[in-house]
């Protein structure tokens, strides 16, 4: 090429040309690379979390859970004085229990005085329509003994009272 | 270490060999950085599938309303939460806070393991004026100072109005944890990500009610959806007198109080 062409500096740009290219590549591979394909699909976070969280496994499945294999208790408890009380908040989980109908582990059977106290432990806190108990004053005024099982002497757990 | 210390003198003699050298290290970055980038982002998303969900959350918008003047403080809903969302030991999604104010105005504030376990009578000599349970949870708020300050994008909220974290984009720096006034998040020791309340977002997706709200036998937990008018809570939220926590930090929670009093922050 000749020393004064118009065009002797064409090699210098187009290098400068070549590298902005190269820059803008390696800027699309490195987001492809680092943000995760949902992101900005709702807002400024990843959109696939939503429905991870909410393909987690439910647990509690609530009373209707239990009435298939436990009619009776189901019957006898629903028209109690507990039927406010779900079958879950005095075992456990049905998850622990029970998978697909099946019967995967015994269900925890809490015959405790503590767990009763839970709820029926006279405290000030308390709204005075809950019924409320001191332990020691209500089983010497009933004629219980005192004992981790006490509470049972007297009441079905099911249908108290 | 041997390799480190050849590496000065070898870029001395020829600038040719090296710019060759780097050449090929950024041809082998590239090439395994486009064959990284289209398996590992394309993958989860055909595996997953996001739209998945037939649950429609333009057709929600969820709110949350704790009658105070209700709650035994058993502890059902403490225990609930951690069953269902896996909880760590220690940490609390939900929690039940006692407070008795004495006659001369003090006020006692417990809430012993979160009141998981129930409470047991204080003895503290004071007379007691009043008392009262207040549960407590993430306030899932419209203006959320927690999600503004998350560096990575990992907390957000839903359309249908839950306050969120993905567990996979949280680096567990804490910021989240530090700007939320009620301390309703925990950094969980075991993923070292930021845990809160979801209001059980897959129960809630599945037309299910929060495990706190389905255990809790008084009815002191409420859930509902301001955007179906058959919902009893609108009809509450309208009639009744309702609270938000800590009001003035115009965070504008979506979790209602009936009942609070003065000494509730």
């Amino acid at each position: 090429m000749e020393p004064n062409s118009p065009l002797r500096h064409t090699k210098h740009v187009f290098r400068v040309g070549l590298l902005l290219l190269a820059a803008i590549v390696a800027l699309i591979l490195g987001r492809s690379f680092f943000v995760p394909e949902t992101f900005g699909q709702y807002g400024s976070y990843r959109g696939g979390n939503v429905s991870e969280q909410a393909a987690h496994q439910v647990r509690h499945g609530g009373r209707q859970s239990c009435e298939p294999c436990h009619a009776d208790e189901f019957e006898e408890q629903t028209a109690g004085g507990h039927r406010a009380v779900t079958c879950e908040v005095c075992h456990a989980p049905v998850s622990l229990h029970a998978r697909n109908d099946e019967k995967i582990a015994d269900m925890p059977m809490h015959r405790s005085a503590d767990l009763c106290l839970l709820c029926h432990q006279e405290l000030k806190a308390r709204p005075g329509s809950q019924p409320q108990i001191q332990p020691r004053q209500h089983l010497e005024e009933n004629g219980g003994e005192p004992g981790p099982e006490s509470c049972f002497e007297c009441h079905e757990p099911h249908s108290p009272l | 270490m041997s390799e480190n210390k050849r590496c000065p003198e070898e870029t001395k003699p020829g600038v040719a060999t090296n710019r060759r050298d780097f050449l090929k290290q950024s041809a082998a970055f590239v090439g395994a950085a486009v064959s990284f980038g289209v398996v590992g982002v394309i993958l989860p998303d055909d595996v997953l599938g996001v739209e998945t969900v037939a649950y429609d959350w333009n057709k929600h918008r969820w709110v949350y309303l704790v009658d105070t003047t209700k709650c035994i403080g058993c502890g059902a809903c403490v225990r609930a939460c951690r069953a269902e969302n896996d909880v760590p030991e220690h940490m609390y999604r939900t929690w039940i806070e006692r407070y008795e104010i004495a006659v001369e105005g003090e006020a006692h504030v417990d809430s012993p393991e979160g009141g998981e376990f129930g409470f047991h009578p204080l003895t503290s000599g004071m007379e007691i004026r009043k008392a009262f349970f207040v549960p407590k949870l993430c306030n899932h708020c419209e203006a959320t100072p927690c999600t503004q300050v998350c560096p990575v994008g990992a907390s957000y909220t839903t359309r249908d109005g839950a306050v969120l974290v993905d567990d996979k984009r949280c680096i567990g720096c804490g910021y989240c944890i530090q700007a939320c006034p009620y301390g309703s998040r925990y950094l969980n020791p075991q993923t070292r990500t930021a845990g809160k309340c979801t209001w059980c977002y897959h129960r809630v997706t599945e037309g299910l009610e929060p495990a706190c709200v389905a255990v809790c036998p008084v009815g002191a937990r409420i859930f509902g959806d301001r955007k179906n008018p058959d919902d009893s809570i609108n009809e509450i939220l309208a009639t009744k007198r309702v609270q938000v926590l800590q009001p003035e930090l115009l965070t504008k929670p979506q979790c209602f109080y009936l009942g609070l009093d003065m000494e509730v922050r």
